[in-house]
């Protein structure tokens, strides 16, 4: 991961160095020992700054000596590398996906499909597992949630909200 | 004070906070005996539903999911080899070997009283220190409160794990995230650009639930799902009872090793971890009975490990009670609870809200003994429940998050913001920045920065009246060791963990 770290710490100094302006912009004097509403944030945001600029060198750095050195990695490892990434990618999708439709298909239908398409992802194939945990599971999560802690979940909007409303 | 306590029993002993207490535990046992769902974990997962909850009843799920939690981990490090928790390590080394001798109940008993006779070791400390502490710490100002919360924040160096360096990125991070919203002395909006979601702040669970379970899932879909087939064989609790002859013998490991668990809890950043590891390094130095066993299946070496894990809780509780400082990301979360409940743990609430504080000392007591119960029986149970479909259990706390993240304000905006962050908790742990200071600054931020604004205006803008007292140079001090110590000694211990 250490491509990965120097982007990330990259990254990172780049957000905190642009919040750092903005705290500056928030700096102020009022009464004698007021130190405002910036100076904290300021002091916070210039330690992650320089922190995520110590560490990103550090990084390059450490990449720098590594890579003459490193062995090219096998294709199995390389395959392996672009399963693992392709599962977390198709996992955060599903799960953004699914928060996405909550509010227009509503939170049943929403949940039901949002299960299997996660275990999809994860790599479940079992049909029987497919099949029978949504609706169990919609079934649990409804009934506790909905109907007896009584969280008032979107409903969608048209059919779906018509589709919700016979079931909480 | 009997009144007291009377109250706090009479209110824990209500219907609906024993139905609490079994839940919570029921759920913390099954987050620890899961080895894909952490202690804090279990508490975040939860700790968004107490929001409609009475505090009290809140509080008691907090507390039977955080001992649960602590005791689960063990099941499956005994039975199955693989800790549920880190500080169940000891346990697989010892519990382990006895259970794949055929001794997998009688491990399991050793494990259960053990666990729990550590438990209610340190609730009886807790119960003696908090009121002393917490009258000592009423005379603490706004110096000594920023004092107070910089020592709270120096346990980073404990919870860094690898670069210390990226701990504190986390840490500093986290106060950043605590900076945002409206600021509480001069009104004056920080970071929201212009955004009303952001105009209250970042709320806490939104980020804990982010940061710290939804991440984890993320980091777990990497690995394909482990069946754990093959554990050893387990016919029931009641076969081999050890006998009463079994802890006479071990009498000093029994005490030694709940001391070392309740200071170890006390300290700021040690924790259930290194508490387990160190009782069971002083049983294993100092073993007089079969010294030859340990690594093996020694009896000696489980004992010392569990009591010392399960009394690091009260430790830990005791100084999260009356100073208000969380040692974890996981007593963060009760910091959370707190806070939602609109308390603020510390000194003052022993003497403002003293029903919550017996009740939550009550509240100890009685979960440490529903934990023998509800453990014993429920072996089988989460036996069973760790070959369920992990692919599905994933889901459904994926499922739980969302529903967490909007049950807070009814807030769909609120569940894209805890995408976030689990989006950078992942990234975090990717890149091996710790998530736990992250946390603990996001609730001890807030404290900090009013303590030292209130300090600098009482002092006239001198950053002297910062030291002015020595119980905050006493505190500061503290911090500088608790930061600089682990840089010089690590726990040679913890180097396999």
């Amino acid at each position: 991961m250490k491509k990965g770290e120097i982007v990330f710490f990259g990254a990172s100094t780049a957000f905190f160095g642009f919040m750092l302006i903005q705290a500056i912009g928030l700096m102020g004097q009022g009464r004698p020992g007021e130190i405002g509403s910036g100076l904290w944030p300021f002091l916070a945001l210039g330690a992650s700054a320089v922190l995520s600029v110590v560490l990103l060198a550090g990084s390059i750095q450490k990449y720098r000596r590594a890579a003459p050195a490193a062995e090219m990695p096998t294709p199995e490892a390389l395959a392996e590398k672009r399963r693992q990434r392709l599962t977390v990618a198709l996992s955060a999708a599903c799960f953004l996906v699914y928060m996405i439709a909550v509010p227009w298909v509503g939170f049943i239908l929403a949940t039901f499909v949002f299960i299997p398409a996660f275990a999809l992802a994860l790599g479940e194939r079992r049909k029987t597992v497919l099949l029978i945990a949504p609706v169990l599971l919609t079934a649990i999560i409804v009934g506790v949630f909905a109907k007896f802690i009584t969280i008032p979940f979107p409903k969608g909007v048209g059919v779906f909200a018509e589709f919700s409303r016979l079931f909480y | 004070m009997f009144d007291l306590y009377w109250q706090a029993f009479t209110t824990v002993l209500m219907p609906q906070n024993l139905l609490a207490m079994a839940l919570g535990s029921l759920w913390g046992l099954l987050a620890g005996a899961l080895p894909g769902i952490s202690t804090s974990m279990g508490v975040v997962l939860i700790l968004s539903f107490t929001y409609t909850l009475s505090p009290m009843t809140a509080f008691v799920l907090l507390i039977g999911a955080y001992l649960g939690g602590i005791t689960g981990g063990s099941i499956t490090s005994i039975l199955f080899g693989i800790p549920g928790e880190p500080s169940s390590v000891p346990t697989v080394i010892e519990g382990y070997s006895l259970a794949k001798q055929g001794k997998a109940a009688y491990a399991m008993w050793v494990y259960l009283l053990c666990s729990i006779f550590g438990g209610l070791f340190s609730v009886v400390v807790m119960i003696v220190a908090t009121p002393l502490i917490a009258n000592f710490a009423l005379r603490f100002g706004p110096a000594e409160y920023f004092a107070l919360t910089v020592l709270g924040l120096s346990v980073v160096s404990g919870l860094s794990g690898g670069s210390m360096l990226k701990g504190f990125l986390s840490c500093f991070f986290g106060l950043f995230l605590a900076t945002v919203g409206t600021d509480g002395i001069t009104g004056e909006e920080r970071f929201t650009f212009e955004t009303v979601t952001l105009l209250g702040g970042i709320n806490f669970v939104v980020a804990m639930v982010g940061l710290l379970a939804v991440s984890e899932i993320l980091i777990e879909a990497e690995e394909p799902f482990k069946e754990y087939k093959g554990g050893v064989e387990y016919r029931g609790l009641m076969r081999e009872l050890p006998p009463f002859s079994l802890f006479r013998k071990y009498w000093l490991t029994m005490i030694r090793s709940p001391i070392i668990g309740t200071i170890v809890g006390a300290l700021p950043g040690a924790g259930a971890t290194i508490a387990s590891f160190l009782a069971y390094g002083e049983a294993a130095r100092t073993a007089k009975h079969e010294p030859e066993k340990f690594g093996k299946g020694a009896v000696e070496g489980l004992m010392a490990a569990e009591s010392a894990n399960n009394a690091s809780t009260g430790g830990s509780m005791t100084v999260l009670l009356s100073l208000g400082l969380p040692g974890s990301n996981t007593t963060a979360m009760l910091v959370a609870a707190f806070m939602i409940h609109g308390m603020q743990p510390g000194p003052l609430l022993l003497a403002t809200r003293p029903d919550i504080i017996y009740g939550i000392f009550v509240a100890m007591l009685l979960t440490n003994l529903l934990l023998l119960v509800l453990a014993g029986t429920a072996i089988r149970l989460f036996l069973e429940l760790n070959r369920l479909p992990y692919s599905i259990f994933s889901a459904a706390i994926m499922i739980l998050c969302v529903i967490g993240a909007f049950g807070i304000s009814n807030s769909v905006d609120d569940m894209f913001l805890m995408f976030a962050f689990s989006i950078i908790g992942y990234f975090m742990r990717k890149c091996g920045v710790p998530v736990a200071p992250c946390i603990l600054a996001l609730v001890l931020g807030d404290l900090a920065e009013l303590s030292l604004r209130r300090a600098l205006l009482l002092s006239g803008g001198s950053p002297l009246g910062l030291v002015a007292s020595p119980i905050s140079i006493v505190l500061l001090a503290g911090a500088l060791v608790s930061i600089v110590y682990p840089i010089f000694k690590k726990p040679k211990m913890l180097a396999g963990a």
